[in-house]
């Protein structure tokens, strides 16, 4: 299955019965086939506790299944999509920024709280995107949208990357985050909030950064 | 000396071994490495420079970036143009320029001209020097080219940048007959003449005479 | 980033055999698309450093100098083994082709009509004239044979280079030989006097007829699909040839009782794809990669007339989607609002 590019701002997916996708509500541009929508009440397969911590969130990003069979296109907003194959990692993706991905992945909200403790916290507050983040694992493609295409920083041990959390599409791999406020950039303030802040990614992995301050 | 190289279209890379560079300010999306980041104050060109950009309320907000590693910079997903200054000048709208080498030069220059379409005050930022540049362009920009036997009009929302010797002149639409709103969209045009480069980006900024 | 040629039209992906049944020739009165594949690539494009050797020092700016930049007769750069992003002149520019994904080249020799203010550069001589200006009518009403609001369009004339750009999105030119494209108001950006332009009666969009070259612009690459298909409404471009679409709704789930609990209370959310446009037949679909819309440009008003639809109806600018699209773009301007609304 996967995902085909078909242009920087659209991909296909083919749909065989018995497989399913998961995408953001409103983001199918065309189909054939016999290929059917059903909002996810449910949130995926995180059951209800993912509901109620998408709930308690707020974090407004509603999904869809798509079943059926038959060719699906899908592309948001004019935004970029940028396809990224899991094999059994870890993909941690701000809920909004998901297009579409392959319901072979196992999907759960995660507190960001609980990994970057209370800087996730504050971090979750300056991005505006709330504390949860999306987790997938397993094997399976997502696709993510960006403003402007993303690019991919690998982290390596020893070596941490910061990222502006307003460029910060997502990241893969055994990586810790915390925010930190670089020294100088207090100078800064005064000109939008979250300008202070930069989140610094270390560990193993790598981040995805768009070419953009803009938030989706 | 600083590398610069596009990551992509629309990502600047900055390789910095303990050089500073001007950005835009918040223009940077991810760093390895060491960085600091210091707001200038009045665009470090000096009081003129600064009392200049009080008098135009150009707004061209800087930050000197300076250590070791790659800096990424990016504005709003527009597309990045490198240009190498070997002691000429380049002239560039300021939410044009993303970022310069320490060692060029920045400064207000008047034009009377383009700034009252782009609504950027009657200024245009003048770089001069040796080494990089980057400019951004809503799209990639079109570089064109202006001499004796070919004039050159663009559209003021179009215009980007230009180097050379180059003599600009507001014109009105030939054609500009009736009131805005059934006039000829394009009422009002810049007429380069002389001899150089004209940076004109796909798109249009937003103009005071609404669809021009 | 990524601007893969288009397939040629009528290859789509969708050609291919994987899809039995589906591969329908090209409609007949299609030429390639020259504006389809852009022309290759110029070297080193996007730009990557290498610029062209810039011109000698120059004497020192004087600042405030009024109006002459630069040194006089500062010698010209030059692009070095092509290795430097391409510099154009009027000579180089392309013929009635795209320079680059998002600016098309107009080789102008006598008219064209184009919306208001998408031209970005020019060389030659070419006036511009607003259409509805009084002067043009006669020549408007061999053209916009529709109560549409001529006040967007103007008509540019003369001989030179004109290029053309609407706020980044891409363009693509269509050549049509005899034959018949409809395209979504706000997508159109500029047409060959040769071509017709009227009012489809699917409002909000224009259908050009005859032969002759038109530029359209899209939210992101177009992508040729063949029928049958359903589309998002927001995603759909245009078609040519093919049957005008019809509603397909999804009645799984807005029928019976829980479909009925849904759509009065809302209540379980709503997939956002209970509605889409369906083609059949054959044909070429154009899709635009986005689901948000390029502003609408009123096509003017129908008179109320049994059998019309939405007769008497001002076209309402459909609302973007999600995406929190602020379409208050460039070209936009509330001035030219202002001129539709009290221009006719």
């Amino acid at each position: 299955m996967g995902f085909t590019k078909i242009n920087g701002k659209m991909v296909e997916a083919l749909l065989v019965p018995g497989q399913r996708l998961f995408s953001q509500r409103g983001a199918m541009l065309a189909y054939t086939g016999d290929v059917r929508f059903t909002p996810n009440i449910t949130g995926g397969q995180g059951g209800v506790m993912s509901m109620i911590g998408r709930r308690v969130a707020n974090e407004d990003t509603p999904l869809m299944t798509v079943e059926g069979q038959g060719r699906v296109m899908f592309g948001h907003g004019g935004h970029h999509v940028h396809v990224i194959d899991l094999v059994g990692d870890t993909l941690y993706v701000e809920a909004d920024r998901l297009l579409a991905f392959e319901g072979t992945l196992r999907q759960s909200t995660m507190f960001m709280g609980s990994q970057g403790g209370v800087m996730g916290m504050v971090r979750g507050q300056v991005t505006g995107q709330g504390l949860f983040t999306t987790k997938l694992e397993g094997q399976g493609a997502v696709a993510v949208m960006a403003h402007g295409g993303v690019f991919e920083l690998p982290i390596v041990p020893g070596q941490s990357v910061h990222v502006d959390p307003q460029a910060y599409v997502a990241h893969r791999g055994q990586v810790q985050n915390k925010l930190s406020t670089a020294l100088g950039w207090r100078d800064m303030i005064g000109r939008g909030s979250g300008e202070a802040f930069q989140l610094e990614l270390s560990g193993q992995g790598a981040v995805y950064v768009q070419a953009s301050e803009e938030k989706l | 000396m600083a590398q610069f190289r596009l990551q992509g279209s629309r990502v600047l890379a900055v390789e910095l071994a303990g050089e500073a560079v001007k950005a835009r300010h918040g223009s940077m999306v991810a760093y390895t490495g060491q960085m600091s980041f210091k707001k200038l104050t009045g665009g470090g060109d000096g009081l003129r420079g600064m009392v200049a950009r009080r008098l135009t309320g150009e707004q061209m907000t800087v930050m000197e970036v300076k250590g070791q590693g790659t800096c990424y910079f990016a504005d709003k997903a527009t597309e990045i143009n490198l240009v190498r200054l070997n002691g000429e000048t380049l002239f560039v709208e300021a939410d044009n320029l993303l970022c310069t080498e320490g060692s060029l030069r920045t400064g207000t220059t008047f034009t009377g001209l383009n700034g009252m379409s782009s609504g950027n005050g009657l200024f245009t930022t003048k770089v001069e020097g040796h080494g990089w540049a980057a400019v951004t362009s809503n799209g990639p920009a079109i570089i064109l080219r202006v001499d004796k036997s070919q004039p050159l009009r663009v559209d003021p929302g179009a215009y980007v940048a230009h180097t050379g010797s180059l003599h600009r002149s507001l014109k009105s639409g030939a054609g500009w007959t009736t009131v805005i709103g059934e006039g000829g969209g394009e009422a009002v045009q810049v007429e380069f003449t002389g001899e150089g480069l004209v940076y004109v980006q796909p798109s249009e900024k937003v103009t005071i005479g609404g669809d021009v | 980033m990524s601007y893969p040629p288009q397939p040629p039209y009528g290859q789509s992906p969708y050609d291919q055999p994987t899809q039995p049944g589906f591969a329908a020739p090209p409609p007949p009165g299609y030429g390639p698309q020259p504006g389809q594949g852009y022309p290759p690539p110029a070297p080193g494009y996007p730009q990557q450093g290498g610029y062209p050797p810039p011109p000698p020092p120059q004497q020192p700016q004087q600042a405030y100098a009024q109006e002459q930049f630069g040194g006089p007769q500062a010698p010209l750069p030059s692009t070095h083994g092509g290795s430097g992003p391409v510099v154009y002149d009027a000579f180089s520019l392309p013929v009635n082709d795209n320079v680059n994904p998002y600016a098309f080249s107009v080789d102008l020799n006598g008219s064209y009509f184009l919306q208001k203010g998408k031209m970005v550069a020019y060389y030659g001589d070419i006036t511009f004239k607003g259409v509805g200006a009084g002067v043009l009518d006669r020549m408007i009403g061999q053209h916009f044979n529709s109560p549409m609001h001529a006040a967007d369009w103007v008509v540019a004339q003369g001989r030179g280079k004109l290029l053309l750009a609407d706020r980044a999105f891409d363009l693509n030119s269509y050549d049509l030989d005899e034959g018949n494209l409809t395209v979504r108001s706000g997508n159109l950006l500029a047409f060959d006097p040769s071509l017709r332009l009227k009012q489809s009666i699917i409002p909000g969009f224009l259908t050009l007829i005859g032969t002759g070259k038109f530029v359209a612009a899209s939210n992101g690459p177009v992508h040729f699909v063949e029928p049958p298909i359903r589309v998002d409404p927001q995603a759909l471009v245009g078609w040519a040839d093919c049957p005008a679409p019809c509603h397909h709704y999804d009645h799984d789930y807005m029928h019976g009782l829980i479909g009925g609990i849904r759509r009065l209370t809302g209540l379980g959310g709503a997939s956002g794809e209970e509605h889409q446009f369906e083609f059949i037949g054959a044909g070429q679909v154009l899709l635009q990669s986005s689901e948000k819309l390029m502003a609408e440009r009123s096509v003017g008003q129908v008179d109320a007339e049994a059998g019309v639809p939405v007769g008497g109806v001002p076209s309402q600018p459909a609302a973007s989607g999600h995406g929190g699209g602020n379409l208050n773009v460039p070209g936009l301007g509330n001035l030219g609002d202002l001129g539709r609304r009290f221009g006719l």
